[in-house]
């Protein structure tokens, strides 16, 4: 979990660094209403993609969308399918399945009079459909007298298993290129429910990523986007909105 | 911003708990076999004395004491002995040696007790992974050493056939 942090750390830096950069050079253009445009963004988690290329035990896709409501509400969702094998102390498994969740953010963030930068609060209620197979497991025994039986080859599938989680989404998107966005999100999840395998444990949900003893887990993604403009509102006096 | 930092540092925080990687030595596992040992004429509990149990094939014997020296080996006065069942087959044989390494009266005895059972594997945690648990499908089988030199145990009943706990007493042996 160690390196995860680094990682989370380093890319949260990267995202804030550009963040603020980009509010110096657009400081100039500010009569036009680009802040007010409304649409569809839609990307990829580029983690999971890229840890599929140099993780040979994992291959993952997420695909993330929003669409603007209101001022500072945003509808969300991210769609995904992993398949992750876990080399634990006692385990060998695989988790395989597909998961989508949905939900909102809001934007706390004040832009400069056209930019479109979010710092975002949101919340999410997710559902996987998986598989575990366990690959190889260990018998624990206190007694060290008999030499330690190797790992017992297993194989054995549990399908048609299922999960449903609330995730508290806290992360920024930094318009890095014109509709380009560059975003970081972690996740905090709380699991409502858990169908677990008989004889096992759902160690890791797709989605959700690997399980504690008690319901919470964490998460985050590292997104690129496009920002696909559909309509404007143009601001009036009184500081309502209508649409153009 | 603040709303956000006190969410994100939570998230961490949550990141970095992993009780779970290590399996707590409470956890009850892969229970051990019960013998507990009973005077063949009045039936009350007896203690044993310089016994050693050796599994067949094995080269020394279970360790009962924290003694550094060889004395280790021997159970003493105790009437109760917790031996392992081998998870990987479902036979254990045990050489049981009564007054281990004496040359004078009582002299030392040996006897083989062949235990047969059924094995059921049990997940418990991420940490601690499987468990096995035993169930006896006959009466244990009590032979003569290879050396004949006699039989020291009586009798042999089983109490409990089902060995999921190390609460209480699987087997008991009745010797004079």
């Amino acid at each position: 979990m160690k390196p995860i942090l680094k990682y989370t750390l380093t890319n949260l830096f990267i995202v804030l660094i550009s963040l603020s950069a980009h509010s110096q050079d657009k400081k100039k253009d500010s009569l036009s209403p680009r802040g007010d445009q409304y649409g569809l963004r839609v990307g990829s988690d580029i983690y999971k993609l890229t840890k599929s290329f140099y993780e040979k035990d994992y291959q993952g896709l997420e695909l993330v969308a929003d669409y603007r409501l209101t001022k500072n509400y945003f509808l969300a969702a991210e769609i995904g399918n992993e398949n992750k094998t876990t080399d634990d102390d006692r385990f060998n498994f695989t988790a395989k399945g597909t998961y989508l969740k949905v939900g909102f953010d809001y934007n706390s963030y004040e832009n400069w009079l056209d930019m479109r930068n979010l710092l975002h609060l949101g919340l999410r209620y997710s559902a996987s459909t998986f598989s575990q197979k366990i690959n190889n497991y260990k018998l624990y025994n206190t007694s060290t007298y008999f030499q330690e039986a190797n790992p017992i080859i297993s194989g054995q599938k549990f399908d048609g298993l299922s999960a449903q989680w609330l995730e508290i989404v806290g992360g920024v998107k930094a318009e890095v290129l014109h509709n380009i966005f560059l975003g970081f999100s972690v996740r905090i999840n709380y699991l409502i429910s858990n169908a677990k395998p008989d004889n096992f444990d759902n160690l890791y949900i797709p989605g959700f990523d690997r399980t504690y003893d008690g319901k919470f887990g964490a998460s985050f993604n590292y997104t690129i986007s496009y920002f696909l403009p559909i309509y404007k509102k143009k601001r009036i006096a009184n500081g309502q909105e209508i649409k153009k | 911003m603040k709303k956000l930092l006190t969410v994100l540092s939570f998230g961490f925080f949550f990141l970095s708990c992993e009780k779970d990687d290590l399996c707590d030595a409470n956890t009850p596992t892969t229970p051990k076999l019960v013998l507990e040992f009973f005077d063949a004429s009045t039936n009350v509990a007896k203690n044993v004395s310089n016994l050693k149990v050796i599994a067949d094939g094995s080269p020394e014997g279970i360790i009962f004491t924290t003694a550094t020296d060889a004395t280790k080996y021997l159970a003493n006065g105790v009437s109760t002995i917790k031996i392992p069942l081998k998870t990987s087959s479902d036979l254990t044989k045990y050489r049981m040696i009564m007054n281990f390494g004496r040359t004078t009266a009582p002299l030392s005895n040996e006897d083989i007790i062949e235990f047969k059972y059924v094995r059921n594997e049990l997940y418990l945690s991420r940490a601690c992974g499987y468990k096995t648990l035993f169930e006896l499908t006959s009466l244990p089988i009590r032979t003569d050493a290879v050396t004949p030199d006699g039989l020291w145990i009586q009798n042999i009943t089983v109490s409990q056939p089902k060995i999921d706990t190390e609460n209480e007493t699987h087997i008991k042996i009745y010797f004079n």
